[in-house]
């Protein structure tokens, strides 16, 4: 009895003592992580080195077996380590952005989204790349893409390929009435309703355009394409949108979309869609003219997924009357971690991996645009992907989202904003403009100007 | 008496500590799951802490970020939608649940089957749930559209565009999902009820509506409130159904609060901001408990004496 009396305090505090130490390991991550770092790097100098590289299930994950198998076939003293992060971009931000701050030394080289690099490179969580990227090399690049990854003129993020907003039309609709692909909204509009107003009898469900307008990034990316088009494409506003989100143009803009696109050709439907719904719609035949990303463009000529196979052009997004074609630019971006253990390895892996023959094989096996510019004059990428010829002129209309390290903060302003005045046509699209404005005024100022 | 002199029989010093002693274990384990992670929350919340810029670093701002929060507007509409939604979605339920619980209380042949078949939607993840009503409700191929307007494709509407009709789809669909539970804790109120009152009734003359409404419907009431408890704390922290089928869209007009608090504090990385909102929820929901607490446990003791 005295016994047991005895070791039921001992073992309380036991449990007590063992639930603080390990809630003061949980919150001192950089403590341990430094004692062990110094502790392996010094017994793994003779040995091959191990980049752990965390990144998205790939959609070709032969493609990129097939990659990394090559890369230490020609660095044998390097093994690469894959950990799969989750598909969507948001959770593997979170995790990365979780991994970043406990400054995790495991990992040495992950993917950045191109509108991460702001704030990955003003929180130091990724190693500044220029000197190992003179602009001799950069050159090579399409200049959005170089620009995605630099921040206050320091590059911290490697371009695997690129990505950007297209107009995907149909050909054999356009042609049987008489038109070339749109280059203004205006024409786009006037194609559309004469195209549907003709077609109404053999295809009641035919609509004029499609694209992406549910609250979500994917609808930053649309209206940033149609606000950047008022002007030419190295004015500063079309740089920065968010300069004149309340300027007169910025929002004759937005009416239009609410008017003309949205509540009219689209059907506000599209208040729904995310890429793969406004997909559907087209591939079944069912919009005229379509606004996505180059991986629909396989998907449209797939005779599993699509009804109009063959019947697929594309162009460069319309702009304006006075503006010129923008195009939001997206992709991934490779990046090394500040918390690496092996900079030098990790920098031979990008140098390799972006090299122009992995780009080659990218392109050909992944569907993979490439980032360097010389890749649109190659035989075997183009004879892989004949599709690339009229995509190169779209590659040069992408610009970046706005860079700023809250990028996330402003971006759910801006979803508001677009959101709100397409959703409720009555709402005053000045008012609510100056709301954004303002509130993402806030946010800049909070960005220091010398990081 | 037995019963008292039971639970009043002395004890011994001894008795006592060892009494304490054994609930050690479990205030341990609450301390660290439950209370740490509240009393660090409360914490965060006295900082301003930008995830993205840490050259701010993370100072006490003491309780700017309550301020903050009394005047952000964005924070003010997703409380309102969270109201409107607690309210509607609750209403509802209850009184779907009461409707499911009267029938299921009935002998009838195959009830068992039938209780089964009501619970489960229940049964299923939210999520899961969540993308299954969002098909549902798709302006292509929704079964909604289906139902209302067969081959009519022209009517076909799309329920999550119009602000209005996104936020009744998603009330409806938590009104399929948990009326069931509703209806559980609601039976097993009903089948407290002693059939003898019924018998006693009937001899009176009362009719069917009477019996409801003087016998069945009082003697609910803990059931009912108990029901209402469960339903509102849960209808508050509403967050799955919204991630899954809106992302508080269009406009922000399906944006409840966990969801602007996730959004804040994970996407955006404004973890002093995205706590505060954490910790308004959860003294919103301490406060609600409280209050049903002390209403369902004083019917029950009202019930008790006589």
């Amino acid at each position: 009895m005295l016994k047991r009396q005895f070791l039921m305090p001992i073992a309380a505090l036991a449990i007590l003592v063992g639930s603080m130490v390990t809630l003061v390991l949980f919150k001192s991550p950089r403590e341990t992580t430094h004692r062990t770092s110094t502790l392996i790097a010094t017994t793994n100098i003779s040995d091959r080195v191990t980049l752990r590289f965390v990144s998205w299930k790939p959609d070709h994950p032969k493609a990129w077996d097939e990659a990394i198998a090559r890369f230490e076939q020609a660095h044998p003293t390097i093994r690469i380590e894959r950990e799969i992060a989750p598909h969507s971009s948001t959770a593997y931000h979170d995790l990365l952005s979780q991994k970043l701050k406990n400054r995790d030394t495991s990992m040495d080289l992950f993917f950045m989204d191109v509108i991460w690099t702001s704030e990955f490179a003003a929180a130091g969580w990724a190693l500044p790349l220029g000197a190992r990227f003179p602009s001799s090399e950069r050159q090579k690049f399409f200049e959005a893409t170089i620009e995605a990854g630099t921040y206050r003129g320091e590059l911290y993020g490697i371009p695997s390929r690129i990505d950007s907003g297209m107009l995907y039309y149909r050909k054999d609709l356009l042609e049987q009435y008489g038109f070339a692909p749109p280059r203004t909204w205006d024409e786009l509009v006037l194609q559309a309703h004469t195209i549907v107003a003709g077609e109404r009898t053999r295809q009641p469900a035919l609509r004029g355009y499609s694209g992406q307008f549910k609250q979500y990034e994917g609808l930053v990316c649309n209206m940033l394409e149609f606000l950047g088009s008022l002007h030419g494409a190295s004015a500063r506003e079309a740089r920065n949108p968010l300069l004149t989100l309340t300027s007169p143009d910025a929002l004759t803009a937005v009416r239009f979309v609410r008017e003309q696109i949205v509540h009219a050709l689209a059907t506000r439907a599209v208040l729904t869609y995310q890429e793969p719904e406004s997909l559907a719609v087209f591939v079944q035949g069912k919009a005229v003219f379509h606004r996505n990303w180059p991986y629909a463009w396989g998907m449209a000529n797939d005779p599993r997924h699509s009804n109009i196979v063959g019947k697929v052009g594309v162009a460069p997004l319309p702009h304006f009357a006075f503006g010129e074609s923008v195009s939001a630019l997206g992709g991934w971006l490779y990046g090394i971690s500040a918390y690496s253990r092996h900079p030098e390895e990790a920098w031979t892996f990008i140098e390799f991996m972006t090299s122009p023959e992995m780009q080659r094989h990218f392109a050909m096996h992944a569907s993979l645009a490439p980032s360097r510019i010389a890749l649109y004059r190659d035989d075997a990428v183009l004879q892989a992907n004949p599709q690339y010829r009229a995509l190169f002129p779209v590659f040069q209309t992408a610009r970046p989202r706005p860079r700023t390290p809250v990028y996330p903060i402003i971006s759910h302003i801006l979803q508001r904003y677009f959101s709100r005045v397409l959703a409720f046509p009555r709402l005053d699209i000045r008012e609510e403009a100056e709301e954004a404005q303002r509130m993402i005024e806030r946010f800049e100022r909070l960005v220091p100007l010398q990081s | 008496m037995h019963m008292q002199s039971l639970t009043r029989a002395p004890r011994t010093q001894a008795d006592r500590h060892t009494g304490r002693l054994m609930i050690l274990p479990m205030l341990v384990v609450v301390s660290v799951f439950s209370l740490y992670p509240a009393v660090d929350s409360f914490l965060l919340s006295l900082h301003r802490w930008f995830l993205g810029l840490p050259s701010l670093g993370r100072p006490f701002v003491g309780l700017d970020n309550y301020r903050e929060f009394l005047q952000d507007p964005i924070a003010h509409q997703a409380l309102l939608v969270t109201a409107g939604f607690v309210l509607a979605s609750t209403a509802l339920e209850l009184l779907l649940g009461l409707g499911i619980a009267l029938v299921i209380h009935e002998h009838f042949v195959g009830r068992g089957g039938v209780r089964a078949a009501i619970l489960v939607p229940w049964a299923i993840p939210t999520v899961v749930a969540s993308q299954m009503w969002r098909f549902l409700a798709n302006d292509q191929y929704g079964a909604i559209n289906l139902v209302l307007f067969g081959d009519d494709i022209g009517a076909y509407v799309p329920w999550l565009a119009d602000p209005w009709s996104a936020f009744g789809i998603i009330v409806l669909a938590d009104v399929w999902k948990t009326s069931s539970f509703a209806a559980l804790l609601i039976l097993a109120g009903l089948q407290l009820i002693p059939d003898d009152l019924y018998d006693a009734a009937r001899v009176d003359g009362a009719t069917a509506w009477q019996r409801f409404w003087h016998l069945t419907l009082p003697l609910l009431k803990p059931a009912l409130l108990t029901a209402l408890l469960f339903r509102t704390i849960d209808a508050f922290r509403v967050f799955d159904l919204v991630f899954v089928m809106t992302q508080g869209g269009p406009g922000d007009a399906t944006q409840v609060i966990q969801f602007y608090g996730y959004k804040t504090l994970f996407t955006e990385g404004r973890v002093g901001y995205g706590t505060t909102i954490s910790v308004t929820v959860f003294v919103v929901i301490l406060m609600l408990s409280f209050l049903y607490v002390r209403m369902v446990g004083s019917k029950l003791l009202e019930r008790r004496a006589t």
